[in-house]
């Protein structure tokens, strides 16, 4: 029998090794406490305790992502066969290192696992509700102001791709079989594109007829967008897709350094266009209903009378008036997706078996042959999850309660 | 009313004060109130939105949300103080002896249950009855708020009826329980004005029929002059007035009173010579109050050290026991000092045709299914064969109620929607195609429109200075953005705001200051045209003065042409040079604003004017109601439009009203009706606004305009003293009528027959004849129509040979009793009358080369 530290070991050793989080949180704290009024509705969070409990679990687990390598011991990947489905509290006996939460099937530290893991999901989950965030509202917003046949083709296929059951959707995005055809790049092309887009909109109505501005804005734009495009396309699989059809110069463009300072894993590429894919229309909706109230104003009216144009009228004078709802939105939005990554994952779908993301490791958890014994290995991920999504509710829930308020 | 001493009040209230508590820690809503409602009287709660009205109406019910609370004093329902009841005993009084009506009637009704069952719900619940007892008294009651066809309302949704039969069915569920208080919160302000005036008169016969004491609240004080025994006048959180109607109305004793009443524009006032007293200043907010009296900051009468010292309580006046007021100095002030007009305005020169409307016609589809087509496609007919033309510098108000088709004509005028048939021509260049985007900056922006709405009409999430830079660039005003920040702070100038509020956001800014820059926006580009979609509808009384004279003074200095649309009638007297009456789609009458408001009138106008509450006590109104409401659009009756609700309809001969319909004709100078009534008919009409006839007092009213004496002054070389045909009246009904001249002239006309008086001339008054076995037909005048002949036959002018001996004098006094001046003089009326009295038509051609008319 190895060593243990105890339960209270436990909880001082959890709470030792989080110090960069408890340090970063501690100056947030102090930075609202003198600037709360300053920050409008933020600062106002702080008014009720479900603000700030919300604040305090999201600001954890993003704290936790930044900080992973300060964090975790180990590496997740790095297997201590000593350790294999040690009780949490085991003390390593070689290195004196204490698993914290223990050991799982494949002898890698649990703890060290959920603490990457926020890593992988912090990052996809935020990344992909943005996507899906700037491709409902640059879809939504016609539909909802133009109504007609626009808004009738767009609402049919959003229903569309809603009334399709998810799991088979990302079933059919992610099995091999899929993976080998265009689809999800053509999917993955098209939906990166619609951030360029936005942007360029936005600036061009905005600054149109006064070139001093135009020009520069929608350069950088085109440049930035194309860059973060090329970086995210250029996934390994992909470019052997393109060269396979002959494309090579697209293929040799990819592979230029410029364009591969950030990549994702084929992968996690997939699992992004899934999560877009499936939000997006969700987002749409929203923003189609927020159009169509806000449409009826009278400040609409005034910018059509001066003769503004569709575009100015939905991205400078409907959107901003939209945010409210549309960042409430997201924070439940993050959530689902979130919990939409740990079912993925859970599924063995899209990450890879090695992947120290939460559903994988919930999904390995569950599969030991004594799930009773070894519980902790798929309840501490799952309590990872359960409390960043309920972190994120509630800070959706106290945004909108603040709002509300006068 | 019965003795009021041997009863209890049916409501008291005792130094009430009310609380809300937010954020910002406690905010008193109602302070120091008190008032009482006898048995069977109506108690009218009137001040400006903010004034703690509604929060005494949900006090009284004990309803005020989780963070309001009765802090102080006592409400005492028949006697029993309210704070001592139990809850149940509570609910039982709520609903079944206080009923409350609010404004909006579709919120008070719930959607998903038919009428019927709401309405059995109440005896079911209050009184124990059974289900077929409950069926017959929803019949009763439904039958009596004069709804058609009770049966049918009872088994349907609320959905299916229209706004002002939701308001009936409200009232009949009050009703139900047989209350013995009605509270009535701005029942009417979302109706329009024709349904309002309908519902009004139901309530007051109700109340007399079953003896309900009323709370009725409501901003408009014509409303709570018609409906009410008794006024409570509230500023910022007090009573400031309580009194009888009489008192209050007539004999104000509260600054606010005074400057409230002269702040709204009452029909016969001119604009251009009695611009509204608009308060200065904003109301203050609950937790910015000043110390002492609320109003002092905007009081023409304010004392520093005395008025700010310390709290002021109501004071009984004299010795009238029910009239207070809450004003340290009411014996100080001479109540019946002359207003003293600001400033009193030129009237702009009238220009050039700017725009011209010929048959505009605008019908819209209404598709089933966009994506899978099929369906019936339904047509809307929004605006039919619409025809007009203003002038530079003129201002035409566009009058109707909701759906009859002004806010479609001015999107179509905007380019926001293109016209389906017919031409819109502004100066040479024809619009009526164009949309919007495809028009030039330069079209777009000479014509600009101010919104109703003055918390919708500035973007929340843009500066304010922003808002307006953005217009001056989409008409491309201005070199640099340096320049157009420099116009934007002039154009800020202009609407007298100060030039720090470039850098506010709208929340930052009142309803009055929002609309104040939704008007320089309009302006930015120097727009030839305006068309301000019911500007000030939405303001409180006391700002909305401002901002309407803030709007003339702009179109004046800049001859902008205006199309004011309205539903108001008593601003769209006091602003406009001529108006239009829309009426589903159609222009039914269109002509000056004095003709328009004077009979002939077409019967749809003249249902519109006596629907508008006038907040005066000397004027008495005809009640004409209408019966059912506006047809839809997309259904209109065949032949003329307004045959379904229209009184006269039985004067037309045939079914010419339901088959035909009727063409624009003119029924005095230069106004035009849509009506198939004959002269003979129209003639019979009598004026639905008169000043009534009575005994002189001391005192001038408080309201009356110092314009008045203004004119006196100015024409004192010429006194004139016209002598009412009908009745020999003082000189303050004289006075009356040289304000209300078309109307006075009006019931001349239609006693012009009756009694043809013979008087000696006095003052300047010419000489009048008994009415001769021939007169002359005075219309072969150039100048002189039907209406000004009619008015000439009352002063017993019937020749020419009368108008050809004019002196100096007489002529100015015609001037004066016709209320234009130059008219008599340009047109040459003595000359021609010379030359008619001489030789007829053949002298006539002879000194003038042409025919007489």
């Amino acid at each position: 029998m190895m060593e243990n530290v105890g339960a209270f070991g436990i909880i001082t050793g959890f709470a030792s090794s989080f110090w960069p989080v408890w340090l970063c949180l501690a100056a947030v704290f102090v930075v609202i406490y003198f600037f709360k009024k300053q920050l409008g509705i933020f600062g106002r969070l702080f008014n009720s305790n479900v603000g700030i409990l919300g604040v305090i679990l999201c600001l954890f687990w993003v704290f936790t992502a930044i900080f992973a390598d300060v964090i975790a011991p180990l590496d997740p990947r790095v297997q201590v066969s000593i350790m294999q489905n040690a009780v949490p509290g085991s003390i390593n006996p070689d290195t004196g290192m204490v698993f914290l939460f223990g050991g799982d099937l494949l002898a890698r530290d649990v703890f060290s696992r959920v603490v990457y893991g926020a890593r992988i999901v912090l990052t996809i989950a935020p990344a992909a509700t943005m996507i899906a965030f700037l491709v409902g509202i640059t879809l939504g917003l016609p539909a909802g102001y133009f109504g007609g046949r626009i808004d009738s083709i767009l609402s049919f296929f959003a229903n569309l791709v809603l009334a399709f059951p998810v799991i088979l959707l990302f079933y059919l995005l992610v099995t091999p079989g899929i993976m080998e055809t265009w689809l999800p790049y053509a999917l993955g092309g098209g939906l990166f594109v619609f951030p360029t887009l936005f942007f360029f909109v936005l600036f061009y109505t905005r600054f149109y007829g006064r070139n001093d501005k135009l020009v520069p804005y929608l350069a950088a734009t085109v440049i930035a967008g194309g860059w973060i495009w090329m970086n995210l396309m250029s996934t390994s699989t992909f470019i052997a897709k393109l060269n396979d059809a002959g494309l090579t110069w697209i293929g040799s463009l990819l592979n230029w350094r410029i364009f591969n300072i950030f990549g994702v894993d084929p992968n996690e590429l997939n699992i992004f266009i899934a999560v877009v894919f499936a939000s997006a229309p969700g987002v749409f909706r929203i923003v189609r209903g927020l159009t169509l109230d806000i449409q009826t104003r009278d400040y609409v009216a005034a910018a059509q009378t001066r003769g503004e144009t569709p575009w100015y009228i939905m991205l400078w004078e409907l959107l901003p008036n939209a945010r409210g709802p549309l960042i409430v939105d997201a924070c439940l939005r993050i959530g689902y997706t979130t919990i939409l990554l740990g079912t993925l994952g859970f599924f063995g779908l899209g990450m890879g078996p090695e992947s120290p993301d939460w559903g994988t490791t919930i999904k390995d958890g569950s599969q030991v042959a004594q799930l009773r014994l070894y519980y902790w290995q798929g309840v501490a991920p799952a309590l990872a999850l359960m409390s960043l999504v309920l972190g994120l509710n509630l800070l959706a829930d106290a945004l909108r309660e603040e709002s509300l308020r006068d | 009313m019965v003795d009021m001493k041997d009863q209890t009040p049916i409501l008291e209230i005792e130094d009430l004060n009310i609380s809300f508590f937010t954020r910002a820690g406690e905010i008193p809503a109602v302070m120091d109130f008190s008032c009482k409602v006898m048995p069977g009287e109506a108690m009218g709660l009137v001040g400006e939105s903010g004034c703690g009205k509604s929060t005494v109406a949900l006090g009284v019910m004990r309803y005020l949300g989780g963070n309001g609370a009765i802090v102080g004093g006592k409400i005492k329902f028949k006697g029993r103080d309210m704070a001592e009841m139990s809850e149940e005993e509570l609910q039982s009084v709520r609903g079944s002896e206080i009923a409350m009506i609010y404004q909006e009637p579709m919120a008070s009704l719930n959607p998903a249950m038919k009428i019927g069952q709401q309405l059995m719900e109440v005896p079911m619940i209050h009184s124990g009855v059974g289900k077929k007892e409950a069926y017959a008294m929803a019949l009763d009651v439904v039958t009596s708020v004069r709804l058609p066809d009770p049966e049918r309302i009872l088994k349907s949704y609320p959905h299916q009826l229209s706004g002002g039969q939701q308001q009936r069915i409200v009232i009949a569920m009050a009703l139900m329980a047989k209350p013995s208080l009605l509270i009535l919160d701005e029942p009417t302000t979302a109706l329009d004005v024709t349904v309002e005036a309908g519902i009004v008169q139901l309530v007051k016969e109700l109340g007399k029929k079953y003896g309900t004491s009323m709370l009725f609240i409501s901003h408009n004080l014509g409303l709570i002059l018609e409906t009410c025994d008794r006024i409570c006048v509230m500023y910022s959180g007090e009573a400031v007035e309580t009194g009888t109607i009489g008192d209050v109305f007539d004999e104000m004793r509260h600054p606010y009173t005074q400057a409230l009443f002269r702040s709204i524009p009452l029909p016969g006032a001119d604009k251009n010579l009695r611009p509204l007293v608009a308060i200065p200043g904003n109301f203050p907010l609950p937790h910015e109050r000043p110390p002492g009296c609320n109003f002092g900051p905007r009081c023409d009468y304010f004392v520093a050290g005395r008025c700010d010292a310390q709290d002021i309580k109501m004071a009984t006046i004299g010795k009238n026991e029910r009239h207070n007021s809450r004003c340290l100095r009411i014996e100080e002030i001479d109540w019946n000092a002359k207003v003293v007009a600001s400033a009193t305005g030129r009237k702009a020169e009238i220009g050039d045709v700017v725009l011209k409307v010929d048959n505009l016609k605008k019908y819209y589809e209404v598709a089933a299914n966009a994506l899978f087509g099929g369906g019936e496609s339904r047509v809307v007919k929004a605006n039919e064969t619409v025809s007009f033309e203003t002038r530079e510098a003129e201002t035409l108000a566009i009058v109707g109620e909701s759906g009859c088709g002004k806010s479609t004509l001015a999107k179509v005028l905007m380019g926001l929607e293109t016209a389906t048939s017919g031409k819109v021509l502004m100066g040479n260049l024809e619009i009526q195609g164009t949309a919007i985007q495809d028009r030039g900056a330069a079209t777009v922006s000479k014509i600009q429109m101010v919104f109703q709405n003055p918390f919708d009409t500035l973007n929340p999430s843009h500066l304010v200075g922003k808002q307006i830079i953005r217009a001056l660039e989409k008409f491309n005003i201005g070199n640099s953005d340096a320049d157009r920040e420099e116009r934007m702070l002039k154009l800020l100038d202009l609407v007298k705001l100060p030039r720090a509020f470039a850098k506010r956001m709208p929340r930052q800014l009142s309803g009055g200051q929002k609309q104040r820059v939704g008007i320089a926006r309009a302006f930015a580009g120097n727009p030839k045209i305006v068309v301000a979609d019911e500007p000030v509808s939405a303001l409180d009384v006391s700002v909305q003065a401002a901002v309407t004279d803030l709007l003339m003074e702009i179109q004046r200095d800049n001859k902008t042409t205006m199309l004011f649309i309205s539903h108001d009638l008593s601003i769209v007297r006091y602003l406009s040079d001529r108006i239009m009456v829309m009426y589903l789609g159609h222009v039914v009458e269109q002509g000056p604003t004095d003709a328009v408001f004077a009979p002939p009138y077409h019967p749809y106008t003249e249902a519109l004017l006596s629907a508008v509450p006038i907040a005066d006590t000397s004027i008495e109104k005809k009640h004409v109601v209408l019966e059912g409401d506006i047809p839809s659009a997309v259904n209109p009756p065949p032949g003329c439009p307004f045959q379904t609700r229209c009184r006269w309809k039985s004067r037309v001969p045939g079914n010419r009203c339901e088959t035909e319909v009727p063409v624009m004709k003119e029924i005095a100078p230069e106004n035009w009706s849509k009506c198939h009534l004959d002269d003979a008919v129209l003639a019979e009409m009598e004026p639905v606004i008169t000043q009534r006839n009575t005994a002189p007092k001391a005192k001038a009213k408080p309201n009356e305009p110092v314009a008045l004496a203004q004119m006196a002054t100015s024409n004192r070389a010429k006194p004139r003293k016209p002598v009412d045909a009908k009745a020999g009246t003082t000189s303050k009904a004289a006075a009356k009528a040289m304000m209300a001249a078309p109307l006075e002239k009006a019931k001349l006309k239609a006693s012009a027959t009756k009694s043809p008086v013979v008087k000696a001339a006095t003052d300047g008054r010419p000489t009048a004849i008994r009415k001769p076995a021939k007169p002359d037909d005075l219309k072969m005048i150039a100048g002189v129509g039907p209406k000004l002949e009619g008015v000439l036959n009352g002063l017993g002018i019937y020749q020419f040979s009368q108008i050809a001996s004019w002196k100096k004098a007489e002529r100015e006094w015609v001037d004066g009793y016709l209320k234009f001046k130059g008219r008599i003089e340009r047109d040459e009326w003595q000359k021609q009358a010379k030359a008619l009295a001489k030789g007829g038509e053949a002298e006539y051609i002879k000194v003038f080369g042409k025919k007489p008319r």
